[in-house]
């Protein structure tokens, strides 16, 4: 036996002698443990899924845009077609610092949309179906008829070439149906002659004047976020430009990405080109403040919900360290006068805690991993809690939760709760260190 | 180096009680030679404790110095002083004082895993140190398993196991019956004999003082008499 042995086995054994008192503090740790890996799961999970459905009614994962367009949305800021090309090249696997999922122009304004007995603001989006099938949260939330032609062979007749897919609310409002023609008013854009992408926010271009033109409804959305039902209209592309006389410009390049977390190396990588061009490149951070903000502030919320617990857990802990160091102080005494120094009195209370801290955490992890696993699979549904959809910070909760954790997040919580505990034990492992002689071998 | 294995000159020590200085030692001057078998004896409240806790190191004397071992165990910090009780003092309380999560091979061995012997010396010496006091079979049971006689035996062979210059036994003897007492202290006058070891007992038992070659008696913190005894 060496030394550290001699410590550890009377850490150990220590421990054991009030057996009861030992399980219950590992209990604490391991539960406080568990409950925290099970919140941070379901947080990051909802996060997780609040972010990626903003993003898929956003502007992606980075948005190219108009020097100006975040603050001013103003539809004559409009950008040159051609920098589809460009971003593509340089956001091809070789530049780029991650692989993109997907590319899509947008051409976005605002109008009126009038049925025979209604008429409702709208926002505009102009799209490529194609592109946008995959990303975008609208053509996933169909209910009824198809996205912009995705499934031309459903309509033989080419209706689509001048179909448009409205919301679930927006439908119910103007009392239309698959197939009932509405029309559509906007303001023509005033259109910068061809690619001067230093200044695109031309204002004496021909456009200007009011366009109407007659479509078809061939889809309907529900996404469960009420401004986005009641107020989005997708028609393609090409068909949004000439209708608003936008030439070949866009509003917009959305990018979508496979990972979140290349969002801003990727911005960076765009904005070194665009810098100095009038172009702004943002992230959804910055492109959907309002959703980066709620998710900083919920997570901030669960810390504190979570520091409140762990604290208690700590405070445990501090409790039962404290004990075995007040009831022992004889013991303690004799080892002191026995040779024990200080140092090795401090050691021999912290070794008690390391132990009791390894089986708190192994019992934790054990337990808070088989609860995330349990909602990683099968996901917890807040429909037993609510009826209405839930839409938050201009997204949606899907109405499965499902818990999400990263390796870095789990090493996080051990770490956070083993060194919150450890530091609870230093203050009964100064009080021994402390022991005075020979009071403490009066004490029995 | 000195040639005492204990040394006091002038050593005084005060107690500030409920406001009142209490003078548990006033002007002790004591020299103890290595080997002796030496008895402290006085009523209650006369000094003994303290005297035996001032040259264990686990005092400090007001004034005076105190050496030990050749070392001034005065004005030193906690952690000297545990290593200087480590290398160089031994000690038997009244409570037996085992720890009662350890067998009782592992309460003997402590001091010496605690200066780092190796395995096979440690095993080898408290082999050899249970067979000396009778404690050979009784190497894994715990305290609780052991009656008063053998666990202060178990405290014996752990003050002895370091081979300290001086064992300091307050009231050894003061828990246990007077055969099992008698047998105690055979066992530590032979280890004195064997070993030359300097033993200091604080005690009111007539057996110690007895036995003891030197009686020293301490009324009101001061000695009154220091008897040496022939054979």
């Amino acid at each position: 036996m060496t030394h550290g042995r001699l410590l550890f086995t009377l850490a150990w054994r220590n421990l054991w002698r009030y057996p009861r008192r030992t399980i219950l503090t590992v209990l604490a740790l391991g539960l406080g443990l568990a409950f925290l890996l099970f919140s941070l799961g379901l947080g990051d999970g909802s996060h997780e899924q609040m972010v990626a459905n903003g993003i898929k009614l956003g502007g992606g994962h980075v948005v190219i845009q108009a020097e100006g367009y975040q603050r001013t949305r103003s539809q004559d800021l409009l950008l040159p077609s051609h920098l589809i090309s460009t971003v593509d090249a340089l956001l091809q696997p070789q530049h780029a610092p991650s692989p993109v999922h997907s590319i899509s122009p947008r051409l976005l304004a605002s109008g009126l949309l009038s049925s025979a007995t209604n008429a409702s603001g709208v926002g505009i989006v102009g799209v490529q179906p194609q592109a946008e099938h995959t990303v975008s949260l609208i053509p996933q939330r169909m209910i009824e008829g198809s996205y912009l032609g995705l499934y031309p062979e459903a309509y033989p007749n080419d209706e689509q070439a001048s179909g448009l897919v409205i919301g679930a609310e927006l439908a119910q409002k103007l009392k239309v149906r698959i197939g009932s023609k509405v029309v559509l008013m906007a303001q023509a854009v005033r259109v910068q002659p061809e690619a001067d992408t230093k200044r695109t926010n031309g204002t004496n271009g021909a456009g200007g004047e009011i366009q109407n033109a007659l479509f078809r409804v061939v889809g309907i959305f529900r996404t469960g976020l009420r401004e986005v039902d009641a107020y989005l209209v997708h028609l393609s592309l090409p068909k949004t430009q000439t209708f608003l006389g936008a030439g070949d410009q866009i509003t917009q390049i959305a990018i979508f990405l496979h990972q979140e977390s290349a969002s801003v190396p990727t911005a960076d990588v765009l904005r070194q080109q665009f810098s100095p061009t009038g172009i702004e490149v943002l992230t959804w951070r910055e492109a959907l403040a309002e959703l980066a903000q709620f998710v900083w502030l919920d997570d901030a919320f669960n810390y504190v919900m979570n520091g409140i617990i762990l604290v208690m857990v700590a405070l445990g802990v501090l409790n039962t360290m404290l004990m075995a160091v007040l009831e022992r102080r004889y013991e303690l005494g004799v080892c002191a006068a026995l040779g024990l120094r200080p140092v090795q009195l401090l050691a021999l209370v912290m070794y008690e805690s390391l132990v009791l801290i390894i089986l708190g955490l192994a019992l934790g992890l054990a337990l808070g991993l088989g609860v995330h696993s349990y909602f990683a699979t099968y996901g917890l549904d807040i429909r037993l809690f609510t009826e209405t959809d839930l839409a938050i910070a201009g997204t949606v909760f899907d109405p499965i939760l499902y818990s999400s954790l990263s390796q870095a997040r789990i090493i996080w919580a051990v770490s956070v709760v083993g060194a919150l505990a450890l530091l609870m034990a230093v203050y009964p492992g100064w009080k021994a260190a402390r022991t005075e002689l020979p009071g403490a071998l009066r004490a029995m | 180096m000195s040639e005492w294995a204990v040394e006091l000159k002038d050593v005084g020590r005060t107690y500030q009680t409920n406001g009142l200085a209490v003078h548990a030692l006033q002007g002790i001057q004591l020299q103890i030679k290595t080997g002796e078998f030496l008895a402290i004896a006085g009523p209650s409240g006369s000094g003994k404790t303290t005297l035996l806790n001032v040259i264990g190191g686990l005092d400090q004397s007001d004034s005076g110095e105190v050496w030990i071992a050749g070392h001034n165990f005065q004005a030193l910090s906690r952690g000297t002083l545990a290593r200087l009780r480590l290398q160089h003092i031994g000690f038997v309380f009244q409570a037996y004082n085992l720890i009662p999560v350890l067998t009782a091979r592992e309460n003997a061995e402590f001091t010496l895993l605690l200066q780092g012997v190796s395995e096979p010396q440690r095993r080898a010496k408290i082999d050899q140190l249970f067979a000396e006091i009778g404690l050979a079979g009784f190497e894994k049971r715990r305290p609780t398993q052991l009656s008063g006689g053998q666990q202060q035996r178990v405290a014996v062979a752990r003050a002895m196991a370091t081979e300290p210059a001086l064992i300091l036994a307050d009231e050894p003897t003061a828990n246990l019956d007077s055969a099992t007492a008698s047998a105690l202290l055979d066992v530590m006058v032979q280890l004195n004999q064997t070993h030359s070891t300097t033993f200091i007992f604080s005690t009111h038992d007539p057996q110690i003082m007895d036995r003891a070659r030197r009686l020293i008696r301490l009324r009101d913190g001061q000695i009154v008499s220091d008897e040496v005894r022939t054979e």
